[in-house]
């Protein structure tokens, strides 16, 4: 690393900690939900190099929000135990669905994701073991050794630590030999079949690693929201996880997600003058962002010689 | 099960199938040649209601007046939807299309929220009354939008028959050979636009007087017809056309026995289908990215 980019990273991990102590409680709770939302982004731009969108995310997000909430509730387990149990059972459930579904191609993939949104948040909503459309009880706050996490600045450095694993995780696969594989398969489906690469396999693996991911930000969000709502797991978040990987930048797996879900996360929360029209603003402005600056917001940080080679080295690939 | 309930679902199953139908297949459409996942079709469709019921209701007019109101105003909005930004984003890749239709929709959901919030937009029904057949009781509005589809399930077949149809086919065929013949592959991608918007404008227009217009009903028409063209086959019109009908069917019995989780019920009917058919329920699809 250059010098400036050690500076550079010194000063942002000092504004991040710092942060909390500077912003009123509102700004930080939204901070909190961005945390979470940029995990779903993580793990949607991480199935993405597979080649496959997924509108699952907020299914995922709810199975693991729940089951951390359940057990809690009526288990007494401890919240950290239900992290891992809430990621396994995304896991398994998500094998038996994607058995089906995976190997049909990317459209039904899409597709089969969004209705998954749809009939999860209905279940939940439906069944009163679930506690129906007004959610959960109150969970008892989460504990570890003398810190409960009852002070919402706590919630987030916890947020910023899931986050940290994360990334590491998934740059960790990033250069091992099955992420290379991912790369192949997301390129060229056709030339990374031809030379031996068990697409289904594959893309399997991404996406249920991705499922535990998603099930883990769905607990955090409980340990900050304290209840699991059906409303708070909408087709609307499943859609916006997707704004924040193409207004993040499409070509930046790791940081594009976590600065797209601030900004399409604070764009509305700057816009509350607009009062009720304030989506139809920030509709707008998201389409101008996608129109006028289509690598996002990261691509405009690249200088342009190097835009322009790896434009070519893109092309070169697509032949 | 009584004879009579079992009728009036079926009635009921098909009424709501013709309407996916329609819009599965402006949405099919629409993916086979421009290669949009267009998000915004289910708006299109709320937007039909509400101006068959502005031109019925507040205007006073003939409700195929409001009919055809409603195909133009849709057809135009395509047309303006097309040209103001969807083509922008096309060259940018699947995703930067489809994400622009979701904002779009997002955009097109709150303003018609806030105009239309109160307002109830039920049409008067056209033929009042019922139709009896031996003790079984039909409601003639029902039968009405069954027809309605019908009617124009057969004019679009027509449709993609003649010149420009045949254009739209080969178009998604192959854009580059189909250019190479002479076809204007511009003006195929916006036509394709206004008859898919088109399509989504009538079905509106075709249930507002048996349903009435309300803000939720773009998405939750949008989301069936999504399952419409899952168990369909990506890309083929007439297994949409036949999963239209079945998903309708199975949800209106679903509706009767579980309640709110019909849509569970022909989720796990897809999941199924989608089992024991892979490729959809019939045909040869249409080419579709990335599969």
């Amino acid at each position: 690393m250059s010098r400036a980019a050690i500076i550079g990273t010194a000063a942002l991990v000092a504004i991040v900690i710092v942060l909390p102590w500077l912003i009123n409680p509102y700004v930080l709770q939204v901070l909190i939900l961005t945390v979470s939302y940029s995990m779903l982004g993580l793990a949607f731009a991480f199935t993405l190099r597979v080649g496959l969108p997924r509108f699952d995310v907020a299914a995922w997000w709810g199975v693991g929000a729940y089951t951390t909430a359940m057990l809690m509730l009526k288990g007494g387990i401890s919240f950290w135990l239900t992290l891992p149990i809430g990621g396994a059972i995304a896991i398994m459930l998500g094998w038996v669905i994607f058995k089906i579904v995976i190997p049909r191609g990317m459209m039904v993939f899409l597709l089969a994701g969004m209705v998954l949104t749809m009939a999860t948040q209905q279940i939940f909503a439906s069944l009163p073991f679930f506690g129906g459309w007004s959610g959960t009880g109150v969970i008892p706050l989460p504990k570890l050794g003398p810190i409960t996490f009852a002070d919402k600045k706590a919630v987030y450095f916890l947020g910023l630590v899931i986050l940290a694993v994360n990334l590491l995780v998934y740059r960790a696969f990033s250069t091992s030999r099955i992420g290379r594989a991912w790369t192949a398969i997301g390129s060229s489906l056709g030339l990374a079949s031809s030379i031996g690469v068990d697409v289904v396999r594959y893309r399997m693996a991404n996406v249920l690693i991705g499922n535990f991911f998603i099930a883990v930000a769905g607990s955090y969000l409980v340990a900050s929201t304290l209840v699991a709502i059906p409303t708070m797991f909408t087709f609307t978040n499943s859609i916006n996880v997707m704004m924040y990987v193409i207004v993040g930048g499409i070509a930046h797996s790791l940081a594009g997600p976590i600065i797209g879900a601030l900004v399409v996360t604070f764009i509305p929360e700057y816009l509350r003058m607009a009062k009720e029209y304030e989506p139809v603003v920030t509709s707008a402005a998201i389409i101008l962002i996608i129109i006028f600056i289509p690598r996002g917001i990261l691509g405009l940080t690249i200088p342009a010689f190097i835009q322009r080679r790896l434009e070519a080295a893109r092309i070169r690939r697509k032949d | 099960m009584d004879l009579a309930l079992f009728f009036q679902l079926v009635v009921n199953g098909l009424m709501s199938g013709g309407i996916y139908a329609l819009i599965a297949s402006g949405f099919t459409l629409i993916l086979g040649v421009i290669q949009v996942f267009n998000f915004a079709q289910g708006q299109f469709y709320m937007l039909g209601a509400y101006v068959t019921f502005g031109v019925v209701t507040s205007l006073g007019l003939p409700y195929p007046v409001g009919v055809l109101a409603a195909l133009a105003a849709m057809f135009l909005l395509g047309v303006l939807f097309h040209f103001v930004i969807v083509q922008w984003t096309l060259p940018h890749g699947f995703f930067h299309t489809m994400l622009v239709t979701v904002a779009f929709s997002t955009m097109v959901g709150q303003a018609s929220f806030l105009t239309f919030a109160a307002d109830q937009g039920l049409v008067d029904p056209v033929i009042p009354g019922t139709f009896n057949v031996r003790g079984i009781t039909l409601n003639n509005g029902k039968l009405l939008v069954i027809g309605g589809a019908i009617v124009v399930m057969v004019a679009l077949y027509y449709f993609m028959r003649t010149k420009i149809g045949t254009a739209m086919l080969a178009a998604a065929e192959n854009k580059e050979v189909a250019q190479l013949q002479g076809i204007n592959a511009k003006r195929i991608f916006w036509v394709t636009m206004a008859v898919g918007s088109g399509l989504c404008g009538v079905a509106g227009s075709l249930i507002v007087p048996v349903l009435s217009a309300t803000n939720s009903m773009g998405m939750n028409a949008f989301i069936r017809s999504m399952l419409v063209v899952l168990i369909g086959g990506t890309g083929s019109m007439s297994g949409a056309l036949l999963a239209a009908f079945l998903v309708g069917i199975v949800e209106s019995f679903a509706f009767q026995y579980v309640g709110q989780l019909s849509l569970v019920a022909i989720f796990a009917f897809a999941a199924v289908l989608l089992f024991f058919r892979p490729g959809g329920l019939l045909g040869k699809p249409l080419p579709i990215p990335g599969q």
